[in-house]
């Protein structure tokens, strides 16, 4: 194809996007909804997955002591701890320091304690040597007197599988049901093109203008309406994710992964996949209304 | 040059246009099908340029055999046919200018090629002076001419019209049919099916008659031969 025709599709394409403007806005509102979607999921997934590389990195096993185990009990208790098996290490963590940090995160909330007496326990914070011990290490501590509740990261990552599993569960769904909207939408606009346009195609069919050549500009349309429709939900994603990294504070294990790296993972599919559904609707539109 | 081999056509209603028509034309040659309304000859002409196809027969135009031509093919037949119709078909938001262009923009001819062409073809239809204009700003005639000139810019070796003096007074006609003569002094072939009895007997030229479908008379210098 010569680089000319490219520029007359190109022209002609953009041309007949401004012509159709609420069918185009309709159009390619459909399809920034689905990929803004789409792009949430990747990026909520992507630090889920890391949330839970996280805890399971931090080898760690914290473990309630019951409040009936007296401060002479404590340090017999701690030495028990620390004797078992994969221990590497072992900290204190009193009620009290506990309650400190708990105030220090919730910051302004904090008064929501008061008058609660302090309903955290004393806890033993215990490093596993290495991580496939952990669950092992769990287990034994569980059963060591004087102990009331255990928690260890697997615990935690099971209940956040069962989290990502869910969105994506229900974001397949939803990005199925806009995907077709937004075939259909962009098909529909093109419909619209194509018959306002039947007179040209008519002439062009006449004077031997290829089936390629006449579908050319219908099929730049829809792929522009595919583009624009993946360009602004990027844009949006973009800077709210930049903007939650910035703005909002988190503790470990839980942290949001860099700004770039989760664009250079999301970016892209929105792109390739806008493509996608706007070549797809006018495909669908060309051969249902084209007849060359 | 354009062959029909008892050819028939069966519209999906089951309205039967042509029933068994066999002719032959040859290159330069310059035909008039002649026939009454609802008779078959724009069924005739669109055959030709397979804007329909042969329920029977075989239908042959320049070196391309029309019903067995592969979809991929039919562009470039195209190019080889130029079609005028009764109602112009020009498109109103270009110029004269862009009109003729047009047939050889989508069919991706050098800027060259088109600038020569059209200069060509507007100064034989004798439009050069009006190549600005648009066509709401023309005669019917000078419309027509267009028409012509957008047939022609392609090189094409045989002209297929229908009915193109149908929207016009008796002078225009008289344009349109002058045009069409010198195009085919230049060894064109011309088929120009037509309800106009004065340019058919002025001219003495070969003229195909259809009646129901049927060829019912082919004469070299032939005339309207209808009272209508
Ligand atoms: N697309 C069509 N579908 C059904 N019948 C048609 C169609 N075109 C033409 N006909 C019928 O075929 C017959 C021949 O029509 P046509 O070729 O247009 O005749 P003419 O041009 O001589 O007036 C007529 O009876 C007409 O009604
Ligand atoms: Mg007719």
């Amino acid at each position: 194809m010569r680089i000319r025709t490219v520029g007359r599709h190109t022209r002609e394409g953009f041309k007949n996007l401004f012509r159709n403007g609420w069918m185009t806005f309709a159009a390619v509102s459909a399809v920034a909804v689905t990929l803004f979607i789409l792009g949430l999921s990747i990026a909520l997934s992507l630090n889920i997955q890391n949330v839970s590389l996280n805890i399971e990195n931090q080898l760690q096993v914290n473990a309630d002591v019951s409040d009936s185990v007296t401060a002479k009990e404590l340090p017999a208790l701690g030495k028990e701890l620390a004797h078992l098996p994969g221990v590497r290490s072992i900290t204190f963590v009193s009620k009290a320091d506990a309650l400190q940090k708990m105030k220090k995160i919730l910051q302004g909330n904090a008064s929501m304690f008061n008058g609660l007496g302090n309903p955290l326990p004393n806890e033993y914070v215990l490093q596993a040597a290495n991580p496939e011990m952990t669950s092992g290490l769990a287990k034994l501590v569980q059963h060591v007197k004087g102990i009331q509740n255990v928690q260890y990261g697997q615990s935690f990552i099971g209940k956040l599988l069962a989290v990502t599993a869910a969105v994506r569960d229900g974001a397949i769904v939803l990005i199925g049901l806009l995907l077709v909207m937004g075939i259909f939408l962009i098909s529909n606009t093109i419909k619209i093109t194509i018959f306002a346009r039947r007179r040209e195609i008519e002439i062009m069919k006449l004077v031997g203008a290829t089936d390629g050549f006449i579908r050319g500009p219908f099929f730049v349309e829809g792929t522009l309406m595919g583009l624009f429709g993946a360009a602004i939900p990027a844009f949006v994603l973009y800077e709210l994710y930049r903007w939650m990294f910035l703005n909002v504070t988190l503790f470990p294990p839980f942290s949001l992964l860099p700004t770039a790296y989760v664009a250079s993972r999301v970016l892209w599919v929105l792109i390739l996949c806008g493509v996608f559904i706007g070549a797809w609707g006018s495909i669908v539109s060309m051969r249902r209304f084209l007849r060359v | 040059m354009i062959e029909l081999q008892d050819v028939w056509k069966e519209y999906g209603n089951g309205t039967a246009a042509l029933s068994g028509v066999s002719v032959r034309i040859k290159q330069g040659e310059f035909v008039y099908v002649v026939g009454p309304s609802g008779a078959g000859k724009s069924t005739f002409i669109k055959l030709m340029y397979r804007e329909e196809r042969p329920t029977k027969g075989h239908i042959f135009v320049g070196g391309f055999n029309i019903e067995r031509l592969r979809e991929r093919q039919i562009p470039l037949m195209r190019r080889t046919i130029g079609v005028v119709f009764q109602d112009y078909k020009l498109l109103q938001k270009l110029t004269v200018w862009e009109n003729v262009a047009f047939a050889l923009e989508v069919i991706e001819a050098s800027r060259r090629t088109i600038h020569r062409r059209v200069e060509e073809v507007l100064d034989l239809v004798g439009l050069s002076e009006k190549a600005g204009m648009n066509p709401r700003e023309l005669s019917g005639g000078e419309q027509q001419r267009v028409g012509v000139a957008r047939a022609l810019v392609n090189k094409p070796s045989v002209i297929i019209a229908d009915e193109p003096t149908g929207n016009l007074d008796p002078d225009n006609s008289w344009g349109i049919l002058k045009l069409f003569e010198r195009v085919n002094d230049r060894g064109t072939t011309i088929v120009m099916a037509t309800h106009n009895r004065e340019l058919v007997n002025a001219t003495h030229k070969r003229v195909i008659a259809i009646e129901g479908g049927q060829i019912v008379r082919d004469q070299e210098r032939g005339d309207y031969g209808y009272e209508d």
